[in-house]
């Protein structure tokens, strides 16, 4: 078997099961490193959950519930590590921390702060780039970071073009690059829509694909040639949803 | 993805996102739609049910701590709280330490009946490409791979009931999967 073949087969048998002990534990220190490995797990799980929805529902112990409950007095909640904690990427083990932006609880604290967020930014956007004052974009993203700061915008404009304007520098790593990402269905997944070797406006390709309300984007920290399997691979930078503007 | 899923109908992405935010009655409602059947999911792995309720209870203390960390873009909602069940459960049952699981049920407690592996393929969906690609799979290896996945089967107890030797059984199992991967595309 090729290395690739390899993996391939270990991710798969992972997601069944099959290994116990150290080879386990191998596989899950591996899928949390390794983001193709990791990519590869999560396919495995996709493909094979169709079996767990095949399982007969069972009557529930009407206490089972009051003993979570009474679980959860014990625990925290994990804090997702910041975007920028080290190298130590996505994992799609499901038990460990990653920055999760998409969860963060004050990127839920409702659409109304969001939108007004996004036209104030907007509105500083537009005094600063007074040339533009005529081009209103007609769907706007403000990308908020792992502390829910603004750090960029996304403007989509009626005629389809749709750019990215961030407001502040961002550290990139040296042979790494920002890569931006949208998703409008899960069933799609993620597409890259631009790369840029540190923060600066840029056009988002876009072209083919579908751009309406409440659809995520998100920048991600790959290598410098963009991501190795077309899905986002490294820590996510900032993401938000898009909003209609006024 | 999962068809058979549907029925259930609540969006589990957003109910985590909830849950992140610290709002227990989230948790709940992923409770309320999926507990049934995790507890089934549980069940056909740890054949006892209160090794299965175990398992459910860990899964949505777990699913509770670690919804912060869960990422949309990487996956279903869904998928990512059955991995946290199947994680929980496949470790209690790999877990030699643990003097309740090879014993006989206790008292009153029945070990649940094992499905057997050609119903549970012809219970999934027509809809679902995984059915007729594992229908087209050599039938011992498509047993071979339901039994791992649905009851927990390790190589040797697979070996033993297949009475198949070790390396054979570990090789088949990693062609059928290739094959199973290249079908499904």
């Amino acid at each position: 078997m090729s290395a690739s073949t390899e993996r391939e087969a270990l991710a798969a048998e992972y997601v069944l099961g099959l290994l116990s002990g150290e080879d386990r534990i191998a596989a899950e220190d591996l899928a949390a490193t390794d983001t193709t490995f990791a990519a590869l797990v999560e396919d495995w799980r996709a493909r094979l959950s169709v079996m767990d929805a095949s399982a007969r529902p069972q009557d529930v112990d009407p206490a089972l519930w009051a003993r979570i409950a009474g679980s959860l007095r014990h625990v925290a909640q994990d804090v997702p590590a910041t975007a920028t904690a080290g190298r130590r990427t996505q994992t799609m083990r499901p038990a460990t921390s990653r920055p999760g932006l998409w969860s963060h609880l004050g990127f839920w604290r409702g659409a109304g702060l969001v939108g007004a967020l996004a036209s104030l930014v907007l509105a500083v956007g537009l005094a600063v780039q007074t040339q533009r004052a005529l081009r209103t974009p007609v769907l706007v993203a403000v990308l908020v970071t792992d502390a829910n700061e603004p750090a960029a915008v996304v403007n989509a404009f009626a005629d389809g073009r749709t750019e990215l304007v961030p407001l502040n520098a961002i550290a990139v790593p040296e042979g790494r690059a920002l890569e931006i990402w949208t998703l409008w269905d899960r069933q799609v997944g993620p597409r890259s829509v631009g790369l840029i070797d540190r923060a600066r406006s840029t056009r988002l390709k876009l072209q083919d694909l579908p751009l309406g309300p409440n659809q995520l984007f998100e920048i991600t920290l790959e290598p410098a040639g963009g991501s190795p399997i077309g899905r986002p691979t490294g820590p996510i930078l900032m993401k938000g949803l898009t909003s209609q503007a006024l | 993805m999962t068809h058979a899923f549907a029925a259930t109908g609540i969006d589990i992405e957003a109910a985590l996102a909830r849950c992140a935010a610290g709002d227990e009655a989230a948790l709940r409602s992923i409770y309320e739609a999926e507990a049934g059947r995790m507890l089934g999911v549980a069940l056909r792995l740890l054949r006892r049910r209160a090794l299965a309720e175990e398992a459910v209870h860990d899964a949505f203390v777990q699913v509770w701590r670690a919804a912060r960390t869960f990422d949309p873009a990487r996956g279903s909602g869904r998928t990512w709280i059955y991995a946290i069940l199947r994680n929980r459960a496949l470790n209690i049952l790999r877990d030699e330490t643990r003097s309740d699981l090879a014993a006989d049920p206790v008292g009153e407690e029945v070990a649940s009946e094992e499905e057997d592996p050609e119903s549970v393929v012809a219970r999934l969906s027509d809809a679902d490409a995984l059915k007729r690609c594992l229908q087209g799979l050599e039938p011992r290896r498509r047993t071979a791979i339901v039994l791992a996945y649905v009851h927990g089967l390790s190589h040797g107890e697979l070996a033993g009931r297949l009475s198949i030797p070790l390396g054979t059984i570990k090789a088949w199992i990693r062609r059928g999967l290739l094959s199973l991967k290249e079908c499904l595309g």
